[in-house]
C-alpha cells in the first residue's frame, strides 16, 4: 500500500511540482482550446503558436516570481 | 511510421531514461556495496515487472483506446506538465538558485543510512531488496511515464520509447556496474534542460494538432518552438542571475 503511495505521491510531484505553474499550463492550454473553437477553421492553425507564446510568457513570468521569492527570502 | 518519427520517440525517450536510470544506480549501487547484491538484484527484478505490468496495462490500454485526436491533447498537456517542471527546474539549477543535483551526496547518505541498520547474517536481507525495489520503483515510475507520453502516436512509437528506455536503462546499470561507483560524470542538468524543453516543444505540437491545427513544415515545426523555449530559458537564467546574489542557494522544495 506505501509502495503505491509512493507511485502517485511520484506521478503527482511528476506533474505538478510547482502549483502555479501547473495551473498556468492548464489556463493557458484552456484558452488555446477556446481560442481553436472561437476561430474556426480559418485561424485553427495560428492557435499553437498562441500557446508557445503564452507558455514562453508563463516560464519567465513563473521564474521571476521564484526569484523574487528567494531574494525576500535572503534579504 | 517513418524513421525520423521512430527516432523522435525512441531517442527522447533514451535521453530522459536514462537520467532516471542514473538515479536509481546511485541506490541500488549504495544498496550493493553495503549489503550485498542478491537483494538489491530481486529488489530491481521485481520492480522492473511491475513497471512492465504498468506500461503494457497503461500504455497500450491509451494507445489503442483513446481517440486520435483526444489522445494528441492528453499525452500533450501530460507532456507540457513534465518537460516545463523539469525546464524550470534546471534553469534554477543553472541560475545557481538550486545546488546541482549530487549523486556522491546522495549516494554516501544512502551508504551510511543502510550501514546504520545493520546486516542480518542469515536468511534474505529484506531491507536491501525493498530499499532497491523502492528507488527503482520510484524512478522507474517516471520512465513509465516517459515511455507512455512519447509511445502515444501509435504502436510503432510506443516500441520505439520502450527499445530508448530499455537502451538507456542497459547502458546505465552497465556503466554502473562497471564503475561501481555513482555515476556524477553524467551531465545531469543539462540532459533534464534539454529533455525539458524537448517534452515541452512536443507537447505544444501535440496539442495543437489534437485541436485540429496544421504546423507549416508539419514535424520541423518543433524546432522552431524548441527555439522559442530555449530563448526564454536563456532569458530567465540571466535574469535570475541578475536578481540575485552569487550563492543565493536554497533548497528545491522552496521554489
Amino acid at each position: 500500500m506505501s509502495s503505491l503511495k509512493a507511485v502517485w505521491e511520484t506521478v503527482w510531484g511528476l506533474l505538478v511540482d510547482d502549483g502555479s505553474l501547473a495551473i498556468g499550463i492548464v489556463v493557458a492550454l484552456g484558452m488555446t482550446w477556446l481560442a481553436a473553437i472561437a476561430l474556426g477553421d480559418a485561424g485553427r492553425d495560428q492557435v499553437g503558436w498562441l500557446l508557445v507564446a503564452m507558455l514562453v510568457v508563463l516560464v519567465v513570468v513563473n521564474l521571476r516570481a521564484a526569484g523574487g521569492s528567494v531574494r525576500r527570502r535572503i534579504s | 511510421m517513418d524513421a525520423g518519427a521512430l527516432a523522435a520517440a525512441a531517442l527522447p525517450s533514451f535521453i530522459a531514461s536514462a537520467v532516471e536510470f542514473v538515479e536509481a544506480t546511485t541506490i541500488i549501487l549504495a544498496v550493493g556495496v553495503t549489503r550485498g547484491w542478491r537483494a538489491p538484484l530481486y529488489g530491481t527484478i521485481a520492480a522492473a515487472l511491475t513497471l512492465a505490468v504498468i506500461i503494457a496495462t497503461l500504455g497500450v490500454t491509451i494507445v489503442s483506446v483513446v481517440p486520435e485526436h483526444a489522445l494528441k491533447m492528453f499525452v500533450g498537456a501530460l507532456l507540457l506538465l513534465f518537460g516545463l517542471r523539469w525546464l524550470r527546474k534546471a534553469i534554477l539549477r543553472f541560475a545557481g538558485i538550486v545546488a546541482l543535483h549530487d549523486e556522491e551526496r546522495i549516494y554516501l547518505k544512502e551508504v551510511a543510512e543502510l550501514r546504520a541498520q545493520g546486516l542480518e547474517r542469515t536468511g534474505f536481507d529484506r531491507i536491501g531488496a525493498l530499499v532497491a525495489y523502492k528507488a527503482v520503483l520510484l524512478e522507474g515510475t517516471e520512465v513509465a511515464f516517459i515511455v507512455i507520453a512519447f509511445g502515444a502516436g501509435g504502436a510503432s512509437a510506443l516500441n520505439a520509447a520502450v527499445v530508448g528506455a530499455i537502451a538507456a536503462g542497459i547502458l546505465v546499470i552497465a556503466l554502473g556496474a562497471a564503475l561501481r561507483k555513482p555515476l556524477t560524470m553524467v551531465p545531469e542538468n543539462w540532459m533534464k534542460f534539454g529533455v525539458g524543453a524537448i517534452l515541452s516543444a512536443f507537447g505544444v505540437f501535440w496539442f495543437a494538432e489534437g485541436l485540429g491545427a496544421e504546423w507549416p513544415g508539419d514535424a520541423l515545426s518543433v524546432l522552431a518552438i524548441l527555439a522559442a523555449f530555449l530563448a526564454a530559458s536563456w532569458i530567465s537564467v540571466r535574469m535570475l542571475r541578475a536578481m540575485l546574489p552569487d550563492g543565493a542557494e536554497v533548497a528545491a522544495r522552496s521554489v
